[in-house]
């Protein structure tokens, strides 16, 4: 017989509230993660899923794709140096297109359309990338493919035209949706939409590397004015997302520290609450640790019912919203933050276990509590 | 008043050979000018199927005596023998095991599981003995429908306290303290939350139950009504310990003083 399971059987009021208070909890943080993930994946994608090793930039980007500009000539300096085995290069154009209904901003990722590019997307989900064999057109992010600009549709940029033959998935960048085609339609579109650019040299963002097999981004000795990073250092380094994730998981780790509070001072408050009965159990010949065992069983399946609770309600919530929200439920999120409020919860509910050994059995008789 | 000597060397196959010995026991509570001895070498032998009484005010040492005997406090000096074994030399693991093998309990309150019914206190109990397992399980359910139906709670069974009266929880309570066989049954003021009716009803089947048994039986107790269902009183006033008169010839007087 075991008095934790028949009181949480019997007596559901009572777990109620800390179950209740749990799942909000248990809620918030998946709300969090799963808005964390999709800015996350909505913003790194172009890089954390591409098939570079490392980037090389110019010596002011400061980690933005954008912002960077190397002259085409780095290239063959770049794959001069030790340990580089390619360097692809790709130019980066925050623009719009009147493509899709409405309207969409996009990132335009022009690359050169060589044999195995170093920094393009890994993940076509459709038909194929510019290549060199056939560099027209373009393959476009699969939100934009959502919107209507599938395969065989045209994707327009400040007057230019080009076709859609792909859909990449996980491709985006800063938040924004990407269309990956050949460096000279790149150069069309930048033009057309920035005229200032009309006359000047092709010259890309950065270079993709693949690098020699056992070299890493640390190894390589670039070329003076261009810093290399690795493919992580890089989607880190993207504007915003380092600040955006280090936020989030602020709130996160201090919601699961509530959690483990409200479990504590729960718990706590049950304990005071069955002195008697503990001190009556105990002199009966229960020891401490079988009436501090039950407490954590408790603690344990509250906050399993709260991580199911919430999770579905997290989970219900974001098939209600808008598709432009960037909310991603992910399982191993899930998994994370169940694991993380179960343990805050159990560790909350072992302080009680010092006030559970403190009852003096004595005190059963004589009326004394 | 006769003061109780220290107890007589008995042999343990003699049928008078008292199972309950305690021996020049002493608690102090605190230290230096602070300390308070509640129990002065008390001593007192009490056999095997006896039912006995211990009477005394608030503050007289009662609940300590009685706590010392059930393996719940420690003497300061002094020794409490059950059966073989020396209460007063067991460490506080061992203590527990010897509540839970050796000692039945009753409450002033009942203190029952509130969350549990009535046969589940009882089987409670037994899930703190060692013996586990299917059989041992059959065996307490077994024993508990029989306890339930000897005290006339076959029908409450399923009953959780709250839908019992008073009188019938501090019966389930006797059922508890006699689910897993003890030796002794410690009895702690029974009837402070019931009518004198339901008081005396409960002594009796307390007695009963002891009684059929062969248990031995400590009652506490402020009311000298109800000692005359024991066998013998003993007295406690200011933490000293003395053997009190014929428990008949007290009730009586107590009753003729309106007590």
């Amino acid at each position: 017989m075991n008095l934790a399971i028949a009181e949480f059987r019997r007596a559901k009021g009572r777990f109620v509230s800390i179950t209740g208070a749990l799942s909000l909890i248990v809620f918030l943080v998946l709300v969090l993660g799963a808005l964390g993930d999709g800015l996350f994946f909505g913003g790194t994608g172009a890089v954390r899923s591409s098939t570079a090793q490392a980037y090389a930039f110019s010596a002011d980007a400061e980690g933005s794709l954008v912002r960077s500009r190397l002259p085409l000539a780095t290239e063959s300096e770049l794959e001069s140096v030790d340990g580089v085995a390619q360097a692809t290069a790709i130019g980066a154009l925050i623009t719009t297109t009147s493509s899709v209904p409405g309207g969409a901003d996009l990132v335009v990722m022009g690359f050169a359309p060589e044999a195995d590019p170093a920094g393009v997307p890994g993940t076509v989900v459709e038909g194929r990338l510019p290549g060199p064999s056939d560099p027209a057109g373009v393959a476009v992010d699969k939100a934009l493919a959502d919107d209507g600009l599938g395969i065989g549709a045209t994707l327009q940029v400040g007057g230019v035209s080009t076709p859609v033959v792909g859909v990449v998935d996980d491709a985006g960048y800063q938040g924004l949706p990407t269309a990956w085609t050949s460096l000279d339609t790149y150069a069309d579109m930048r033009t057309a939409v920035r005229p200032e650019f009309a006359g000047q040299p092709v010259d890309p963002s950065v270079f993709g590397l693949a690098l020699v097999d056992g070299v890493t981004a640390e190894d390589i000795t670039p070329p003076v004015g261009v810093l290399v990073a690795s493919n992580e250092e890089t989607y880190l380094s993207i504007p915003g997302i380092r600040e955006q994730k280090s936020s989030l998981n602020a709130i996160i780790y201090a919601s699961l520290a509530v959690a483990g509070l409200v479990v504590a001072l729960f718990f706590a408050l049950v304990v005071l609450e069955k002195r008697e009965l503990f001190a009556a159990l105990k002199a009966l010949g229960a020891s401490s640790r079988k009436l501090g065992s039950g407490v954590v069983l408790q603690a344990f399946g509250a906050t399993i019912t709260a991580v199911i609770v919430g999770a579905t309600a997290a989970w219900l919530m974001g098939q209600l919203l808008p598709d432009d929200i960037p909310f991603l439920f992910r399982p191993e999120t899930l998994v994370f933050s169940a694991v993380l409020t179960v343990t805050a919860g159990v560790v909350g509910a072992l302080l009680s276990l010092r006030r559970i050994s403190r009852i003096d059995p004595a005190t059963a008789l004589g009326g004394s509590l | 008043m006769i003061t109780e000597a220290t107890p007589q060397p008995m042999s343990a196959d003699s049928p008078d050979a008292p199972i309950l010995r305690v021996d020049t026991v002493t608690k102090t509570y605190g230290e230096g000018h602070t300390a308070v001895t509640a129990v002065h070498e008390a001593s007192m032998d009490v056999r095997q199927g006896e039912f006995v009484s211990l009477l005394g005010p608030s503050g007289s040492g009662k609940t300590t005596l009685i706590s010392m005997i059930g393996g719940l406090l420690t003497p300061t000096s002094g020794d409490i023998q059950l059966g073989d074994m020396v209460v007063s030399d067991l460490d506080s693991k061992e203590l527990t095991s010897f509540r839970a093998d050796n000692v039945g309990f009753v409450f002033q309150s009942a203190n029952l599981v509130p969350f549990l019914t009535a046969r589940e206190n009882l089987l409670w109990v037994a899930s703190l003995r060692k013996e586990r397992g299917r059989a041992a399980r059959r065996a307490a359910g077994e024993r508990a429908d029989q306890l339930l139906e000897e005290l006339g709670l076959a029908e409450r069974a399923g009953n959780v306290p709250e839908k019992l009266s008073g009188g019938e929880r501090q019966r389930v309570a006797i059922g508890r303290a006699l689910m897993n066989d003890p030796d002794l049954v410690l009895v702690d003021e029974p009837t402070a939350a019931l009518d004198t009716a339901m008081g005396r009803q409960v002594v009796q089947l307390l007695r009963r139950e002891i009684k059929d048994r062969g248990k031995t039986g400590i009652m506490v107790t402020h009311d000298l009504r109800m000692v005359e269902y024991t066998d013998r009183v003993f007295e406690i006033t200011d933490g000293y310990l003395e053997l009190g008169g014929d428990p008949a010839e007290m009730a009586a007087s107590a009753a003729h003083a309106g007590h």
